[in-house]
């Protein structure tokens, strides 16, 4: 079962390497490469999930590993479906990383997870993760992008040739930033749903909307920060680069405030 | 069998010459170049920057002769001889011949190196010559060679990916901003010819929506005319920068058309959706701190030159690599030809040793009086005998025919054999046996 996982988190790195060796050699092979690697480390990732159901005592979905390994799986459902539209290829050198990372994470805590104390709170719990995993896995990908954006604009500015131009690349400036945009559209919702979902898991175990812990104070800075960016975005017509910033600086607060502080505590 | 490719390229030729031999259509010529018995196969190709025609001859001064003639008096019509057809005109045969299409179809002899067209144009003249049942045994292989040569060149070298003119850079720069070019706004400021080149490049790539804005506005009308786009004069510049995705500026003078402020306040109406500016203007149109502007990308010519110069850099090495696979894959097709000079030769030493046998058998099995059965056995047993006999030099002339001296090695197994005795027994003529070689393969 954790061997599933640790294979996952390998064949993930392995996509990242073989992307990124592919984006900046010009090699288009080693770019589609990359990508099946990727969804084979999907796959393999998948397996884990329905492997790790039938362990006793199976690992809960609320237990931080679990739903690190989750989002992380997310982050690829979300990108794999679009990996071969305009050079999106080129950006498993991003989303291979982070994947790998959440599989990695989640292959070294779950054999030592416990339950989470709130657990039995009917189906809240479930789709707290499932909705919030799915908003900080698009977010995810919007901050990929993002970072993506950052790199190209400041090549095109300096206007340093690619290396290897005319290979694979990364996708446009304009391709970057309206990942960047959909990625945030549908996320932030997620990730909203998922902050209320949350709330209502909380008021179902008898201890009202609010507890004030470290997570529920972190997350709620965060929804509100990218609340705000959201609005910038949509409403006030920001910029592309700094959209792109944005989304880099939020996620980076967000995985703190969703992860980082539950590793911390 | 040898291959002849007898034409003319813009290596050659000027455009006007080349426009007189320019072919309409290639089935009537070629079924007519058969016909005439000098060619077994034939091949014609004609696009704007080459004629060339390849024929498989077993006759190659009569082939050539006749190629020359097709020129002379059928393309070029009353105007086609003359001196500058003779100086026009170049021959390549055998080697020669298959490596200069592997390089036409793998577009390394393109006036763009690169360029993607001319593998289909070479696989539709193709067509037509198999459409006109020219294409036979030989020339069906070889261009089965070519298209697999320019494929590998394709995908193993990034010869097409290079873009060398500074029109073609500006496109590839506006496709690393823009998703594409279709519906994508360009606006054209001064009437400079190179502003012209590089706005026909975009258009080639998708970008219709056009305004010209010029000092003189007569001017402006005359090229949006051209461009099917709007005219404007200069007073309209902020409007038309707030709706234009690519600027391309070329207007004579000395002072900046774009300032910094001029861009800076479009980018606020436009919602700060990205601007590409090309300045080809000498000196420059376009004030160079509009490049710090955020979502503005501003390239001039020098920007462009340099990227060009680099990508031509870029490009000779994968020239370098294009040619080594043209190379490889000629010399395999070549020892593929040279196998086939083999098999008449071949065919020739069993036939001889076949026709030796049967006539000393017929001679002796008279005077043995051999039956139905014991005939039977010395049959087998004289068969294997000859067999056996020629394995070793048919062998080692099908092994060496491919080296560079199997030419000799076929010469001495004909004369130590007594091949070309017309005489001797299971003698052939050589044109028979060319006919049974191409059968064979």
């Amino acid at each position: 079962m954790i061997a599933l996982l640790q294979l996952a988190a390998a064949l993930y790195l392995a996509a990242a390497v073989a992307s990124a060796a592919g984006v900046g050699l010009g090699a288009g092979g080693a770019v589609r490469a990359g990508l099946v690697v990727l969804a084979a480390g999907w796959l393999a990732h998948a397996a884990s999930f329905v492997a790790l159901h039938g362990v006793e005592p199976t690992p809960q979905l609320t237990d931080l590993p679990m739903a690190v390994s989750l989002m992380a799986w997310m982050v690829v459902l979300a990108y794999l479906p679009f990996a071969r539209r305009s050079r999106m290829a080129g950006l498993a050198m991003g989303v291979g990383p982070v994947a790998f990372l959440g599989a990695f994470y989640a292959a070294l805590r779950i054999p030592h997870a416990a339950s989470d104390e709130l657990m039995g709170a009917g189906s809240w719990p479930h789709a707290h993760v499932v909705l919030a995993s799915g908003g900080l896995a698009l977010l995810a990908v919007a901050a990929i992008a993002g970072a993506a954006f950052l790199l190209e604009n400041r090549r095109l500015k300096r206007k340093s040739l690619h290396p290897a131009r005319g290979g694979p690349g990364l996708p446009s400036l304009e391709t970057l930033d309206r990942v960047n945009a959909a990625a945030l559209a549908v996320g932030f919702p997620l990730l909203t749903l998922g902050v209320l979902t949350g709330m209502l898991w909380v008021y179902g175990t008898g201890r009202g909307l609010w507890t004030g812990s470290a997570h529920e104070i972190w997350n709620a800075l965060a929804w509100g920060i990218y609340a705000v960016l959201v609005v910038l975005r949509f409403a006030a017509s920001q910029g592309a680069r700094q959209s792109a910033l944005s989304a880099v600086a939020g996620f980076a607060f967000l995985l703190f405030a969703a992860v980082g502080v539950g590793m911390l505590a | 069998m040898r291959l002849l490719l007898v034409g003319l390229s813009h290596r050659t030729a000027s455009l006007e010459l080349r426009e007189r031999f320019a072919v309409d259509d290639a089935e009537p010529l070629l079924s007519k170049l058969r016909a005439g018995g000098e060619v077994d196969e034939a091949f014609l190709l004609s696009t704007c920057n080459r004629i060339e025609v390849l024929v498989v001859t077993r006759q190659l001064e009569a082939a050539r002769h006749r190629l020359r003639s097709l020129f002379a008096r059928e393309l070029g019509g009353d105007a086609g001889a003359g001196s500058d057809l003779d100086a026009a005109l170049y021959e390549r045969t055998d080697a020669r011949a298959l490596q200069h299409l592997f390089r036409v179809a793998s577009s390394l002899d393109s006036m763009v190196v690169g360029e993607p067209q001319i593998l289909g144009q070479v696989k539709e003249a193709y067509r037509v010559a198999a459409d006109a049942g020219a294409i036979g045994v030989i020339l069906g292989r070889l261009f089965h060679r070519a298209f697999a040569t320019a494929k590998r060149v394709r995908n193993e070298t990034a010869v097409a990916e290079r873009p060398v003119s500074v029109a073609r850079v500006a496109v590839d720069m506006a496709q690393q901003i823009f998703e594409s070019l279709e519906g994508k706004r360009a606006l054209l400021l001064g009437a400079g010819d190179m502003g012209e080149v590089a706005l026909q490049a975009l258009r080639a790539q998708g970008l219709h929506e056009v305004d010209v804005a010029n000092r003189t506005p007569e001017r402006a009308r005359e090229l949006a005319a051209r461009f099917e786009a709007r005219a404007h004069g200069f007073d309209a510049l902020p409007e038309l920068l707030a709706v234009a995705d690519v600027v391309l500026t070329s207007v004579g003078g000395g002072r900046p058309v774009l300032a910094a402020t001029l861009v800076e306040s479009a980018m606020r109406e436009r919602g700060h959706r990205p601007m590409f500016v090309i300045d080809i203007g000498v000196p420059r149109n376009v004030d160079p701190a509009v490049n710090e502007i955020d979502g503005v990308y501003l390239y001039d010519l020098d920007d462009l030159d340099a990227v060009a110069s680099a990508n031509a850099a870029g490009r000779r090495r994968e020239v370098e690599l294009a040619e080594a696979i043209v190379l490889e894959e000629q010399q395999r097709f070549d020892g593929w030809m040279s196998a086939l000079r083999a098999v008449p030769t071949i065919r020739h030493l069993r036939s001889r040793g076949e026709a030796i046998r049967e006539s000393e058998l017929e001679r002796f099995a008279r005077r043995l009086e051999l039956s139905d059965g014991q005939r039977e056995g010395v049959e087998a047993l004289t068969r294997a005998i000859v067999n056996k006999l020629l394995h070793a030099p048919v062998s080692f002339l099908r092994n060496e025919v491919e080296r560079e001296e199997g030419l000799a090695y076929l010469e001495a197994a004909r004369v130590l054999f007594g091949l070309d005795d017309a005489d001797a027994p299971g003698a052939e003529s050589p044109l028979e046996s060319d006919a049974d070689a191409s059968e064979e393969e």
